[in-house]
């Protein structure tokens, strides 16, 4: 007996009984419709949150710090004086092989750049400024950020005006919070205007005030600065990574910059490396370290974050498995229904040669067709469903201010197992029936009415 | 060469409460090629208990049953099965058509287990139909046909996968006397033009003896005489 004669066998025996057919379908595919909508939804919301951090541009970077800043963001922005600067030089010390600490110069930074899946390696600045404009005063941090920098999250939501043109565009990039205390009507009419940054610059001996002119390129709203190092003071003016080099090669950044001997090359505070794929972050971290450097990620909150959703899709499927087991016990009592109604049928199939495998198969494929079709149409139900939930959760979180996004992800592994879950739980359940099916005695079926 | 059919004391006993029924009771008779033999005897004397076990529908207890030479008393289910697709074509009193299925498909079900290609069992089971006169009713359902044109039905199934040994149990049971005459002249006619070997159970001492070339009467599970004609 080939396949499709059974498969054939088996789809009329299913068609004989529609009603009971479809009834059984219907509780497979709500079983499996609840175990889809409830993993979507976990996977739905780890993408929203694990998702807009990726996108963010914090796991996909480490920030790499001088041997002699260790760990501390605060340091970064060092708040100079005596306390600073017997700071910094208690915290300098030899990496822990022994050898002297690598600086993190540009040489250094090639040699960080030439790792493995390492896409961009560029200095951080931040440089203490004080902004004007009109009646508006007050100190800043000012933050290059290269050009590559436009694709990633803090800058996907501009509220007016957009990113730079260019490395040395003479411009800059505000936050909404800030926009909106320099004028709280109408932050929108910022963009293009001038804005004077003020820094201290190292020329000869005696620090001395720069006044520079900046246009103001955009307003986004989030303060992107916040998030690579939090601790930055005031609000962060965001101008391009070359503007800012031009800057910080005479500014005063910090008690260092003082302590900077001229004929060295010049060595970086702190440096963001940019990894081609979240995943390879810990790997870069790992051999970053290995060079001497001090380097941290936010690698670890991700993982953290990570582990937590699995727990919450383990939970979630726990609770739609259910509704399927329901369902696959529907599958048992249906095929036991079925063998009583056409035992004698059975008998006359063993009579005419059908053997214990053939009969046995053709429940199977009976129980499998079933799990197909309860698969298919739950997808389908668990999609509608959670298209109609996102619907409104959006609805609600627009009413509340909030950014809409998608609660409920079926993504196509999600489609694919769902059904592949479906005919394995039918099958499992139609084993017995079909078990039984295949063990009756043809001559007591025979006389079965 | 062997006989077609051989059974050497052969029992069939089973458990019925606190008694032990003797269905069969060392029955030991031989059927050979091209024989068109009758079992006849009352109710409960075991004829259509010998038909099942050489139809291979049922265990014996004891004893053997060859078929050509080959004694399938202590096969597995699987080889039982294959001796029911292979060697036997059974009738029975009350026909044992899928009710849900056509004429033509019912026939070709069982070349389906034997696992004849789709267009040869259909061509096949046409021929068949026809041969027994169901022209023009090859899509009909068992419940749109007459008794005697179910049983044509019936006969074509038991012949579809060439088997040399018919097992018919009370073929004409409930057909009226012309139909049931009328069947048995298909069954004659299949015995003497074609050559198959014909096992009639029947309780009709009549029928038997005006069809069948030798008859044995069963009585308690055992032979009791046997006649030639």
């Amino acid at each position: 007996m080939t396949f499709k004669d059974t498969v054939g066998l088996a789809l009329r025996n299913l068609k004989q009984a529609k009603l009971r057919t479809a009834l059984t379908t219907l509780g497979v595919s709500i079983g499996i419709a609840s175990l889809a909508g409830m993993v979507s939804l976990g996977v739905g919301l780890q993408d929203q949150v694990v998702g807009r951090f990726l996108q963010s541009g914090v796991f996909d970077s480490v920030t790499v710090m001088a041997p002699g800043l260790l760990g501390a963001p605060g340091a970064l922005i060092a708040s100079g004086g005596r306390d600073g600067l017997r700071g910094l030089r208690g915290r300098g010390q030899p990496s822990e092989n022994g050898t002297p600490a690598p600086k993190l110069d540009d040489a250094g930074l090639k040699k960080i750049s030439s790792l493995e899946n390492v896409r961009e390696v560029y200095p951080i600045f931040r440089i203490p400024v004080e902004m004007t404009l009109g009646d508006f005063s007050r100190p800043m941090t000012v933050t290059g950020v290269p050009m590559s920098s436009k694709s990633e999250g803090a800058f996907q939501t501009f509220s007016y005006g957009r990113f730079f043109s260019s490395e040395s565009d003479r411009a800059c990039l505000l936050s909404l919070n800030i926009a909106k205390q320099i004028t709280e009507k109408d932050p929108g009419s910022l963009v293009g205007k001038t804005a004077t940054l003020a820094y201290a610059a190292s020329r000869g001996l005696q620090p001395e005030r720069v006044n520079l002119e900046c246009r103001i390129a955009g307003i986004v709203e989030r303060d992107p600065g916040a998030l690579p190092i939090p601790g930055a003071p005031g609000g962060s003016v965001i101008i391009p990574l070359g503007f800012a080099k031009s800057i910080d090669a005479e500014a005063v950044t910090g008690v260092e910059s003082f302590l900077r001997d001229p004929s060295q090359p010049k060595s970086y505070n702190a440096v963001t490396v940019k990894v081609n794929q979240a995943k390879h972050t810990q790997e870069v971290e790992d051999r970053i370290k290995q060079m001497g450097y001090t380097s941290f990620s936010i690698n670890d909150a991700l993982r953290g974050a990570k582990n937590a959703f699995i727990f919450l899709d383990i939970l979630l499927s726990l609770v739609g498995s259910i509704a399927l087991a329901v369902s696959s016990l529907g599958i048992v009592n249906t095929m036991v229904m079925s063998i009583l109604e056409r035992t004698r049928e059975i008998g006359i199939m063993k009579a005419i040669g059908a053997s214990d495998e053939h009969i046995r198969r053709i429940f199977l494929i009976e129980a499998s067709v079933i799990g197909i079709l309860g698969g298919f149409v739950g997808v389908v139900i668990g999609w509608t469903v959670g298209r109609v939930i996102n619907f409104g959760a959006n609805v609600y979180i627009q009413t509340q201010g909030g950014t809409p996004g998608t609660l409920f992800s079926l993504p196509l592994w999600l489609v694919g197992s769902s059904i592949a879950f479906s005919v394995v739980v039918s099958l499992i359940a139609g084993s017995y029936p079909a078990q039984r099916a295949s063990r009756l005695d043809p001559i007591q079926a025979l006389r079965h009415d | 060469m062997p006989a077609l059919v051989e059974t050497q004391n052969l029992k069939k006993h089973y458990q019925m409460g606190d008694t032990v029924v003797r269905a069969l009771d060392g029955v030991s008779i031989n059927v050979e090629q091209k024989e068109f033999v009758a079992l006849i005897g009352t109710s409960g004397s075991g004829k259509s208990t010998l038909l099942n076990l050489i139809a291979g529908l049922d265990h014996p207890t004891s004893g053997s049953l060859r078929i050509d030479g080959i004694d399938i008393a202590g096969m597995s289910a699987e080889d039982l099965s294959r001796h029911r697709r292979q060697n036997v074509g059974i009738i029975f009193q009350s026909f044992n058509l899928i009710s849900t299925m056509t004429a033509l498909d019912n026939v070709t079900l069982s070349m389906m287990f034997a696992g004849v290609e789709s267009g040869s069992r259909e061509k096949r089971a046409a021929e068949l139909l026809e041969s027994t006169g169901l022209a023009g009713r090859l899509r009909h359902r068992p419940s749109q046909l007459s008794g005697g044109e179910q049983q044509r039905v019936a006969i074509s199934r038991a012949l579809a996968n060439r088997p040399r040994l018919l097992l018919a149990d009370e073929p004409t049971g409930n057909l009226d006397s012309r139909t049931s005459h009328e069947i048995m002249e298909v069954l004659k006619g299949l015995n003497e033009r074609e050559g198959k070997s014909i096992i009639l159970v029947t309780h009709d001492a009549n029928l038997a003896s005006q069809y069948a070339r030798r008859t044995i009467v069963l009585m308690d599970g055992a032979v009791q005489t046997e006649s030639q004609k």
